[in-house]
């Protein structure tokens, strides 16, 4: 099941609703989450594509915010695919990741053999100070 | 149907007596099969899932948050794979979290590496409560250090949580800076904290390569840095001589007329019943999987299911019941760098004190946020929800921006796993109607979180909310017993050595079936406070080890 162009454009006008300018935020359809990004959630997640798409065309052409109260209240399932398709869509965005501060799950590599600072400062000396917390093994 | 086999099993015939016959390719199946194998035994293993592939795991896309709501999902019932079977949890507080593959359900986790404490294995003694193990901590030590030579645990020795041990063989990971702001509550408030210990190599070893803190754990190690057994231990097995099966899902434990397994029916990937025999079936199926397949068992000589003379089979289900305590601070904390993996453990309150009004204990890993869909999620589902509003825009629009203006980044999430005491009502049974893809009836669980663990988790919750408190937070989240969190299936095959009270002899022998062994969490008497699975692959090798060891005396079918 594809997006027609009306679908996306729709969909865009909700998305909108959940996710509107703010701030240095922009809004969600101004960063095009009714395209590419669209095409690529309804494709990883295609158990979302039947939820999605009542949502999407029971809410008509009327006010948006109305529309999306209304599947708000009436049909829950079909709320919950337009806001996660719609949220998510935004946030794999590289604009809004850029805004965030987010680059994605990243590679950090690091030094495995460098003296963690909890060794060097004390902290971790109070723990060891403290004595053990363990219960022994009674015996006999 | 796949086959990796070494080259003295690559000639044998399908219709072939093996020496052994292991059901289950994850952390125990892999211990036996890569002892036995090397022992000179011939092995086959028989293995529902696949191997995993690591070109698959979403953790290097875009969409990988997005995708761990569902195919990377840890409950079988939302990811819904042919490979998995449903579970009915209608009746439980907790749903069973597992994942069908060689390498198992540690496909999916996270690496705490956190074997059991000597008071673990003498509850009665202690506490005069639940039971006692058939062996002590020191006794399973050994066992554990070579596990962890294998297993590549990453962790700073010392801890005084612990008795003495061997080093780990690598060191510990980066804390991160959410780490290092979980310990400065801590440390505030005089608690135990230690670096986190985990399966996850910080450098190469084993078939491992080194953790680079990618984060993305939970759904499968795209870098091939966490440690699972279809990496460290089946490569050895194989080369060894071990069959492994996949694709092969087991329906039944058939006997012989002396009361002897003679091996397992299963049904390979094209929907055809197969017939696999062998002189000695071990079970490693998991605390769910084991008991199903023995209740499935079903036959004249043993009409209530196998190996179940004391009606304990499925019953004593333990899956640790777990609270969320998340966070959110004003500095920046790299919230979604991993490991996903604990950066930071704490076991100040994990030993009885009964002044607190519940007997055992609970112990905290701090874990970073994620991304910036997990500032509403752990682990792939909602649980953080926004504040209920009147109206769309109140609840999203300007208020979405906020919460992730003010959460994502900025905190760090403290899992709380309690230990759950044995029941006998809690427990797996056939469900009537539900079935896997193959027809075979799937499991029904009856659990309820007993009082005992509510409220060791509201204690817990309360302490865990000053740590983070002392740490600073601005905005503490609280999470009561989280459903999605049943990674730990323990105690349904409950060992010891009374046949009346117990499945499995404490060497993991079946009391009723003298060639039956079971090696997984199934047989735990209790289930500790603490991620089971370096005692679960320990417990595994002091089994195996000695059915090696006493070879001469096994019967066999």
């Amino acid at each position: 099941m594809q997006p027609t162009e009306k679908d996306r454009l729709r969909f865009a006008s909700l998305a909108d609703r959940l996710l509107p300018q703010w701030r240095t935020m922009p809004a969600a359809s101004t960063v095009h989450v009714h395209r590419d990004m669209l095409d690529l959630i309804l494709r990883v997640r295609p158990d979302l594509l039947e939820d999605f798409f009542r949502g999407v065309r029971a809410s008509g052409e009327g006010d948006p915010s109305e529309a999306i109260n209304m599947l708000y209240r009436n049909d829950h399932a079909a709320f919950n695919a337009v806001n996660l398709v719609a949220v998510a869509a935004y946030y794999m965005t590289d604009a809004v990741r850029a805004i965030i501060g987010y680059p994605g799950q990243e590679n950090a590599p690091y030094d495995p053999h460098e003296t963690p600072a909890y060794l060097l400062d004390g902290t971790l000396e109070r723990v060891v100070r403290r004595g053990s917390l363990y219960r022994p093994t009674p015996q006999g | 149907m796949n086959e990796q086999a070494g080259s003295r099993a690559q000639h044998s015939r399908r219709d072939d007596v093996a020496d052994v016959l292991v059901i289950g390719a994850g952390p125990s199946g892999a211990v036996a099969a890569r002892y036995l194998a090397a022992s000179g035994f011939s092995v086959v293993a028989l293995e529902q899932g696949h191997w995993p592939d690591a070109n698959e795991f979403p953790g290097r896309r875009r969409e990988y948050e997005l995708v761990a709501q569902k195919r990377w999902h840890p409950n079988p019932n939302v990811r819904d794979l042919p490979r998995d079977y449903p579970v009915d949890t209608r009746n439980s507080d907790i749903n069973p979290l597992m994942y069908a593959a060689v390498g198992g359900s540690t496909t999916l986790y996270a690496g705490h590496w956190t074997p059991f404490l000597p008071s673990d294995f003498r509850v009665r003694t202690l506490d005069g409560i639940a039971d006692d193990w058939p062996f002590t901590y020191e006794e399973l030590l050994p066992c554990l250090e070579e596990i962890e030579r294998e297993v590549g645990v990453s962790g700073l020795p010392g801890n005084p949580a612990y008795p003495p041990q061997r080093a780990f063989p690598t060191p510990p990971l980066p804390i991160g800076k959410a780490g290092r702001k979980a310990v400065e509550g801590l440390d505030k408030l005089g608690w135990h904290w230690w670096p986190g210990t985990n399966a996850i190599p910080s450098m190469p070893h084993n078939g491992l390569n080194p953790c680079v803190r990618r984060g993305t754990c939970m759904t499968g190690c795209p870098e091939g840095a966490k440690s699972t057994v279809n990496i460290t231990f089946w490569p050895h097995a194989i080369k060894s001589g071990a069959r492994l099966i996949t694709g092969a899902r087991v329906r039944e434990i058939e006997v012989d007329s002396r009361g002897l397994a003679t091996g397992a029916i299963y049904i390979d990937e094209n929907g055809r019943e197969r017939r696999q025999r062998a002189s000695v079936v071990i079970l490693c199926a998991n605390g769910i999987g084991t008991p199903r397949l023995l209740l499935l068992s079903r036959s004249k000589q043993f009409p209530d299911g196998l190996a179940n003379r004391s009606g304990l089979v499925g019953r004593r289900l333990m899956m640790h019941p777990f609270s969320a305590v998340l966070g959110v601070f004003e500095d920046a904390l790299d919230g979604w760098r991993g490991p996903f993996g604990q950066l930071v453990e704490s076991f100040e309150f994990y030993e009885t004190d009964p002044k607190r009004g519940f007997l055992r204990g609970a112990k905290w890993g701090a874990m970073p946020g994620g991304g910036p869909l997990g500032v509403t999620s752990f682990v792939g589902s909602q649980i953080f929800e926004a504040d209920e509003g009147g109206t769309v825009e109140e609840v999203w629009g300007e208020s979405l921006h906020k919460l992730v203006e003010r959460r994502f980044n900025h905190c760090l999430v403290y899992g709380i796993i309690g230990e759950d005491l044995p029941e006998e009502g809690n427990r797996v049974v056939l469900d009537p109607e539900l079935t896997d893809s193959d027809g075979i009836p799937a499991p029904r669980l009856i659990y309820k979180v007993s009082e005992n663990s509510h409220a060791m988790l509201r204690f817990h919750v309360t302490r865990c909310t000053e740590a983070v408190e002392a740490a600073g937070a601005i905005e503490t989240v609280v999470v009561h017993q989280v459903p999605d969190t049943g990674w730990h299936l323990l105690g349904t095959c409950r060992m010891g050595a009374d046949p009346e009270t117990s499945v499995v002899d404490p060497w993991g022998r079946a009391h009723d079936v003298a060639n039956l062994h079971i090696f997984d969490g199934s047989t735990f008497p209790t289930s500790g406070g603490v991620n089971p699975t370096a005692t679960i692959m320990s417990v595994a090798l002091r089994q195996v080890q000695h059915m090696i060891a006493e070879r001469r005396l096994q019967e066999a079918a």
